[in-house]
């Protein structure tokens, strides 16, 4: 038995905290919240909660031992989640789902005499095809007349990028990423067009939002000032608002970058179905546990995997493609499909407290299986990345990689090439197996049938 | 001397005074906010009856309320 060790990224909040002991995940419940918690579990918002399929369940455990004893109530044992994603990873619909989720827990929170003190969307995970509260102990005991304690929370981390995104560009996404507690609103608010002050949800909630945090700043304000000032209808009535506001929020997902991409390619219906084969054969003779599709496009390739019951992350630097590849993983309840935005040139570092509050993409591998289909080109051509580079990066990501080599005479590395200076000597089918052979011992290789590309089914070499 | 002892013991966020006083400023407008939405949503509802519901507001349906099981809940929304 080892050491029992804290979770690196939990340490904010005082009523407990996630440890590791024995590599199973546990949460220790502190002394501090013992009255939240039991009112969690006796009002009957728990068993609501898990019956809406809305929080990961968890099991009371006895006889663990805990990084910080002394301070203990219970420990619990969550359900496991297989991969943490980030709001900053996630495409518009996917941000505006988990607005609406956290709204409708601070809801059924209040129905049941508690609230939501947490609103941070790195609570919320897509889990089984829905959304779950992963943070167990985000609720507390609701004193009629409190303001809601998370307002500002849930305006930096779900309104704010969702404005930005829906009224100026889907990538303003990625502005989650430089501010770790969520869009700052006096940012938000200079940066949002002036037509969104004509929005009442937007005006309120973000631009005048702004102006009184602006205006309060560093002021003191005595108890009785605020205290019972806020009727529980009222805070009802600020949820609503806020959930008219997130679901007045829309975008259209138009004809995106890699919308027209299976047609403007050289691939004819056969080649296309070939290629499924190959992969499907390629993935029922590794049988992986997990799958990373590494420019998944709307996630056609993913689909081998996930439809397997294996459970797949689908990435894609298209916000457009993703939101398409999410919107039938909701709809049709797929339950191992996680579609994620994520520029592969430039993919999620280790953010936050030193480096550690939030992982990098590599931190949270290797997994039993990549898939690098249709990508190679874009990587060595468009970003100029060396193809022995490019092998170390999958052998990092990867035990198993399924990867497609499309050659100069492709059709769309043509089109890469026809606007710049061909610098690349070694980009051929020898130099890319040469260097991919430094990393990996390739099991297969197949043609794909009526077109320029070939299939390789390779393994990391062990060191 | 004005002290800020608004906070609960155990709350760790910071909420930020003026994020407080917005929402004094909101509530009495939202509380009368809640009374009207139930009418509007009736409303509302008679004149969306027949249409049908776009991808959007499929997708809300499950975000909000778990989905439908079955075409009458649409209706019901809450209260």
């Amino acid at each position: 038995m080892t050491q029992p060790e804290k979770e690196f990224a939990s340490f904010r909040d005082p009523s407990g905290f996630l440890f590791y002991q024995d590599e199973v995940l546990y949460r220790q419940v502190n002394q501090a919240y013992q009255p939240h918690y039991d009112r969690l579990m006796d009002s009957g918002l728990y068993q609501a909660l898990i019956e809406q399929g809305l929080m990961v369940a968890h099991e009371e455990v006895e006889g663990i031992s805990t990084p910080q004893p002394d301070l203990a109530y219970k420990v619990i044992q969550p359900e496991m989640v297989r991969f943490i994603s980030y709001p900053y990873e996630w495409c518009f619909h996917e941000l505006r789902s988990a607005a609406l989720i956290t709204l409708r827990l601070a809801r059924l929170a209040l129905e049941h005499g508690m609230i939501l003190k947490d609103a941070s969307a790195y609570n919320l995970q897509f889990v089984d095809g829905a959304w779950k509260l992963i943070d167990t102990l985000s609720f507390e005991i609701y004193e009629e007349g409190e303001p809601w304690v998370a307002y500002k929370q849930f305006c930096q981390h779900f309104l704010a990028p969702l404005a930005l995104m829906a009224s100026k560009d889907l990538r303003l996404n990625l502005m989650s990423r430089l501010f770790i507690d969520g869009i700052p609103l006096d940012v938000a608010s200079k940066l949002l067009p002036l037509r969104t002050k004509l929005n009442l949800g937007l005006l309120t909630h973000i631009h005048l939002h702004a102006r009184t945090q602006a205006k309060y700043a560093g002021k003191e304000v005595r108890r009785e000032e605020v205290e019972g000032k806020i009727s529980e209808k009222s805070l009802m009535g600020l949820l609503d608002s806020l959930r008219n506001t997130v679901k007045g929020l829309g975008v259209r997902i138009s004809g995106t970058e890699w919308a027209d991409y299976y047609d403007a390619t050289n691939y004819s219906e056969t080649a296309f179905e070939e290629k499924k084969a190959l992969i499907s054969r390629f993935v029922d003779q590794i049988q992986p546990a997990e799958v990373w599709d590494l420019g998944a496009n709307n996630g056609e390739f993913s689909r081998i995997a996930s439809d397997r019951g294996i459970f797949t992350v689908a990435f894609d630097i298209d916000p457009n493609a993703i939101s398409k590849a999410y919107i039938q993983a909701r709809k049709d309840r797929e339950t191992n499909l996680l579609p994620l935005v994520m520029d592969l040139t430039n993919p999620s570092p280790g953010l936050g407290w030193a480096h550690k509050e939030r992982q990098s993409l590599i931190d949270r591998g290797p997994v039993s299986m990549a898939f690098a289909l249709a990508l190679v080109h874009h990587l060595a051509i468009s970003n100029n990345v060396p193809l022995p580079k490019l092998a170390q990066f999958f052998s990092e990501v990867c035990e198993h990689l399924v990867i497609e080599f499309v050659p100069k005479s492709d059709s769309q590395v043509k089109r890469l090439l026809a606007s710049r200076l061909d610098i690349f000597d070694d980009y051929t089918e020898a130099g890319f197996e040469a260097a991919f052979k430094t990393q990996f011992e390739i099991l297969q290789k197949a043609p794909v049938p009526e077109s320029e590309r070939t299939l390789y089914l390779m393994k990391v070499k062990q060191s | 001397m004005h002290i800020i002892i608004l906070l609960k013991p155990l709350a760790y966020l910071d909420p930020s005074t003026g994020s407080f006083i917005i929402q004094m400023l909101l509530a009495g407008l939202l509380g009368i906010a809640v009374g009207i939405r139930i009418y509007w949503k009736k409303i509302v509802a008679f004149f969306r009856r027949g249409k049908g519901a776009g991808v959007q507001d499929e997708l809300d349906e499950m975000d909000e309320y778990g989905g439908k099981d079955d075409a009458s809940s649409i209706d019901q929304d809450e209260e």
